[in-house]
């Protein structure tokens, strides 16, 4: 197959997924289950159109990330599948405990006859009556693992014992006994049937347990034990599995199926695309620059000074105002990063993390003593004068005209990098600093400009957080967002057309992290676990030659390519 | 207030507090000088500590369920250290695999690392205990504090002021310190050390000499760890009885810095965790003022760019008078040179402690409202703006060209005399004496650190110098 054509079958394929994606999503968002529900809810929806214009985007980003990765497209799939696996093993591992629940509750024990009730101080039980207590309570230090209780009967007496968890919240799995005066067991039962459900009120589930009809064979004092029942290995790694299921269905689903969750999806996926794009222009120059943090923390500081200031001039003015200002904040915060390394070269990766550290405390100290108005009860500006924000272009969510700037960015970048000659000496000090500088390029001025150039992106992304999403300042307004920008960058080979795509699908990841604590309270750390893994084996560049290598050697070729190879790619793409 | 301040920092309570800070600045400084040196930089120390602190909370804490309480309080607190130091150490060695076997970035593995440890631990953390931001609710122990015997304090002079000092300090305080003499042994006394450092001086070379590169670079890795391993341990049992999350808040970052400020030797290391320990103990004792809390957040960040600069600026000056004295042949004379080295060092140093005054000042600008409101603060910010550019522009032209210290040796004189007397003079009125006193004895004092330094000897020396060579 020649090159044209085999272009041409990936840009089938390309348009082939992205429409795919386009009326996946734009189906799935408004939790429709027919095409007739779906007309309806499209209408009734505010901003509909508005919401499928976005998705039509995403199906862009979709076939841009099929188009331009080609075959690697396949191993970034892959990659993020297996991450994905990792974390549902690491969310079953944390909910092997789910089948606690049935060992622990608040139960009762009722003792049912129409025998007259005897007379006795000394025990715990009536006839008619019942007794409650709670199994192995969470957090107490000698909890009850068993409860007996004895009650004194008459030989003949016709007894019934029912022990139940006490209420909705108990799923507690109960077993009972019932012991003689002498201590022998007469009779025990671990289940109640449907019919005793229907007979006795007090029981909930087929879990209690009853003991019916039992004829007392001698008079005296007898005693009933209940304890949960023990768990099977399988009922723990089933339940484990059910719980995770029931999580990973909230993690993978959960940002689609409601237009406000959705809006959660896309406008966090705003953010991380302008910082991936940052993140991978120093990338591109070779540069571990993370300070795209900081960078972001002066952009959204500028920004928001800005709009909560100007509140007699016209919005049209203030928000291209406060959007390049935030531009020019993070530009000069990234430059000096970037003269530390090319002109002193101060190791960028600690620099930048230092400076991190000293704009998050300048941040904080603006806010805390300046920007705070002095009756708010916690740490954050007043909320931006109306217009002063970005607008919505959908109503009531923070999905703004950020669209259209992100658009512009990812343009812009990407002619940057390919188009320009700048693009080209990053790229080529990026791939050889030595080459570069023998070939006549200044890489000195092209590192610095680089990191700076960085900047810029980081701070639009700081007016996105402020303007866009938050409408005000508030403390802490990115916790570690360079970090996910690596992992967004590094998924699309730091290749400005692709990172819409990583972007959109590491803000899914987030988004959809959020409903699962919500829903099945696992916590949303786990989808920074599954960000490191997709580090790790995104980067791990022989994984892939491994098995070659392994194959090769099998074969008793000794073939030293693949290794080389290898080296090469890591050059090229990081 | 400041009264306060000045008796704290000349206390023997203020040094032992600089060693307990330095504590887990210098055990990850340790790690990342020996993966350095072996040419793999470990930049996942940060997150090896979290791993180690988390790990030594919980096994200390379940280990009086397992032992029973009695056995549990002695036993709990070494096996959480050799747990936790364990868990960092499988870290570090995954960074190995990673990085050797699969070819990954170094750097960009480590920074996954330090994903994978801040979120691991809070992941299990939250269910373990239920809460996302501390452990308190797990009864975790401490490791012991080691006693001085008593008679060091009846030494007379000396002796009560080192038992204040040394006296009640963790073991892992010892354990830091001591290391700091392990690693010079292993680094410069033993075969193992040379391997180490020949693999990260030329590993090829190395490795054709039969060294065996890779498993070095494995066994420096796994250093590291330990290192981390027990800097992390100190963090959340060394003074206080929990984890909270992402405690380690920078220290594995600026543990990066320090061998590089400490020229990549074990003893300069030590001395470099020193001083940031010192910023940082200061930090917590200046955040009793009345100043925002944040501004003393800043100096040991703020400290760790200036040492990187510093490093950087002077390795330059250095390279650059090393060239010239090569260019003059036989005829130089190495005292003058060493002057001239020194000269060149001080100046970078006082130019860069400027720029903490433009921090200051920067920072009551844009909030006068922490510093007493904008009528103090916009003059005295003024003043402390203006100040700080003066005195960087003054030593600025000596840092740009080494060469205009010995060609105008007067000026250069004259630039750090009022440099060093400006900060020697507002060190010395924290003392209160009257304004003549501050300023003549700062001036006096800076003029006796460039008479010491030997800057009269370049004066003497300075019309050899002149000719063109």
């Amino acid at each position: 197959m020649n090159g044209k054509a085999s272009r041409n079958i990936s840009y089938v394929i390309a348009i082939i997924v992205g429409l795919i994606i386009f009326l996946a999503t734009s189906y799935r968002v408004f939790g429709a289950g027919t095409l007739d529900e779906w007309v309806e809810k499209f209408n009734t929806t505010a901003g509909a159109g508005g919401i499928l214009f976005v998705n039509a985007l995403v199906g862009v980003s979709v076939a841009l990330f099929v188009a331009q990765l080609k075959w690697n497209a396949l191993r970034v799939t892959i990659t993020v599948i297996a991450a994905l696996i990792f974390g549902y093993v690491v969310t079953s591992l944390f909910n092997l405990d789910t089948a606690n629940k049935y060992t622990q509750g608040e139960f009762i024990v009722a003792l049912v006859s129409d025998a007259a009730p005897v007379e006795q101080d000394d025990v715990d039980l009536q006839y008619g009556r019942q007794r409650g207590g709670e199994l192995n309570k969470p957090g107490v230090r000698d909890p009850l693992t068993e409860a007996s209780f004895t009650f004194a009967g008459n030989e003949g007496d016709v007894i019934t014992i029912l022990a139940a968890a006490a209420n909705r919240r108990s799923e507690v799995d109960l077993q009972v006994a019932l012991l003689g005066p002498d201590g022998q067991t007469l009779a025990s039962s671990t289940s109640a049937a449907a019919e005793q459900l229907e007979q006795f009120e007090d029981l909930r589930s087929e879990k209690d347990a009853v003991i019916a009809d039992f004829t007392l064979p001698a008079s005296g004092v007898y005693t009933i034990t209940t304890q949960p029942e023990p768990l099977s290995t399988g009922t723990i790694l089933s339940e484990a599995i059910s719980a995770t299921n029931t999580a990973y269905e909230a993690f993978l689903l959960g940002p689609l199926g409601r237009p406000n969750r959705w809006a959660v999806w896309i406008q966090d996926a705003l953010t991380l695309i302008l910082i991936g794009l940052a993140i991978a222009v120093v990338f591109r120059a070779r540069q571990f620059s993370l300070g795209a943090e900081g960078q972001l923390y002066f952009g959204a500081l500028v920004s928001g000074a800005i709009c909560l200031a100007w509140t007699n001039l016209p919005p049209l003015i203030v928000v291209p105002v406060a959007i390049l200002a935030s531009m020019t904040a993070g530009f000069l915060w990234g430059l000096l990063p970037g003269v530390l390394k090319a002109y002193l070269g101060a190791n960028e990766l600690v620099a930048t993390l230092m400076l991190n550290a000293v704009a998050t405390r300048f941040y904080e100290l603006v806010l805390t003593f300046q920007i705070k108005p002095p009756t708010a009860g916690y740490t954050a500006s007043a909320p931006f004068p109306e217009g002063n924000v970005l607008a919505p272009i959908i109503p009531d969510t923070q999905v703004t005209i950020a669209v259209f700037i992100v658009i512009i960015a990812v343009i812009a970048t990407w002619l940057l990098i390919s188009r320009t000659p700048l693009g080209y000496e990053i790229r080529m000090v990026g791939s050889n600093r030595k080459f570069a500088d023998y070939g006549g390029i200044n890489s000195k001025r092209v590192i610095m400009l680089s990191m700076a150039v960085s900047g810029v992106l980081a701070g639009l992304a700081g007016a996105h957080l402020a303007m866009g999403i938050h409408r005000m300042l508030i403390l802490n307004i990115s916790l570690g967002l360079a970090f996910e920008g690596v992992v967004v960058s590094l998924l699309a080979r730091n290749n400005p057309l692709v990172i819409p795509f990583t972007g959109l699908l590491y803000a899914y990841l987030r988004a959809g992290a959020q409903f699962m604590e919500r829903d099945a309270n696992v916590s949303f750390e786990v989808v920074r676990i599954i960000q490191a893994v997709i580090i790790l084996l995104i980067t791990a560049e022989a994984l892939i030659t491994l098995y070659r290598y392994r194959r090769t050697d099998r074969a008793s070729t000794p073939d030293q390519k693949p290794e080389a190879t290898a080296a090469i790619e890591g050059t090229a793409h990081v | 207030m400041f009264d306060n301040v000045i008796q704290g920092i000349f206390s023997a309570a203020f040094l032992a507090s600089i060693l307990r800070v330095t504590t887990p600045i210098l055990l990850p400084s340790l790690g990342a000088l020996v993966s350095d040196r072996a040419g793999v930089i470990n930049i996942g120390l940060e997150g090896l500590m979290l791993v180690s602190a988390f790990i030594g909370v919980v096994i200390s804490a379940y280990s009086q369920q397992w032992f029973g309480v009695d056995v549990g309080r002695v036993v709990g607190p070494w096996l959480g250290l050799v747990a936790g130091v364990f868990g960092s150490v499988l870290l570090a060695l995954l960074l190995g695999f990673f990085h050797l076997r699969l070819k990954a970035d170094l750097i960009l593995a480590g920074i996954a690392l330090n994903i994978l440890g801040s979120a691991g631990t809070v992941a299990v953390m939250y269910e373990l205990t239920g809460d996302r931001g501390n452990t308190s609710t797990l009864a975790s122990l401490q490791v012991p504090f080691i006693q001085l015997p008593e008679f060091i304090n009846q030494i007379p002079v000396i002796g009560p002021f080192i038992f204040n000092v040394f006296d009640n300090q963790s073991a892992m305080t010892w354990i830091a310190f001591l290391s700091v003499i392990f690693v010079w042994f292993l680094l410069y006394r033993t075969p193992f050390g040379f391997h180490l450092r020949a693999t990260g001086e030329n590993p090829a070379a190395a490795e054709s000499v039969g060294i065996p590169v890779v498993r070095t670079r494995y066994m420096a890795l796994l250093l590291s760890g330990v290192f981390a391993g027990l800097g992390g341990i100190h963090l959340s049992m060394g003074y206080l009885t929990l984890f909270q999350r992402d405690m380690s808040s920078g220290r594995g970052f600026i543990a990066l810095a320090t061998p590089l400020l400490g020229g990549n030797r074990p003893v300069g290391t030590a001395i470099a965790s020193l001083v940031f320990g010192f910023f940082d103990a200061l930090a917590i004792r200046i955040g009793t003022l009345q100043i925002p809390s944040q501004l003393p957040q800043m100096i040991p960040f703020v400290a760790t760019i200036m040492a990187l600069v510093i490093y950087a600026l002077q390795a330059r000056q250095v390279q650059i008078i090393r060239a010239q004295r090569a260019a003059q042949g036989a005829g130089f004379d190495p005292t003058y040179w060493r002057v001239l080295q020194r000269l060149s060092v001080l100046h970078v140093v006082l130019g860069m402690i400027a720029i903490i005054g433009v921090i200051i000042s920067i920072s009551m600008f844009a909030a006068p409202k922490g510093f007493g409101g904008e009528e103090t603060a916009f003059p005295l910010g003024l003043v402390i703006a203006v100040t700080s550019v003066i005195l960087i522009a003054l030593n600025m032209p000596f840092i740009a060209r080494v060469e205009r210290i010995r060609q105008q040796t007067l000026f250069s004189g004259a630039a750090t005399l009022v440099t060093l007397g400006v900060y020697l003079a507002l060190f010395l009125s924290l003392f209160r004496p009257p304004l003549i006193v501050a300023i003549g004895g700062g001036l006096v004092l800076a003029a006796l650190v460039w008479v010491v330094l030997g800057g009269l000897n370049l004066v003497r020396s300075a019309p050899m110098s002149a000719q063109p060579t």
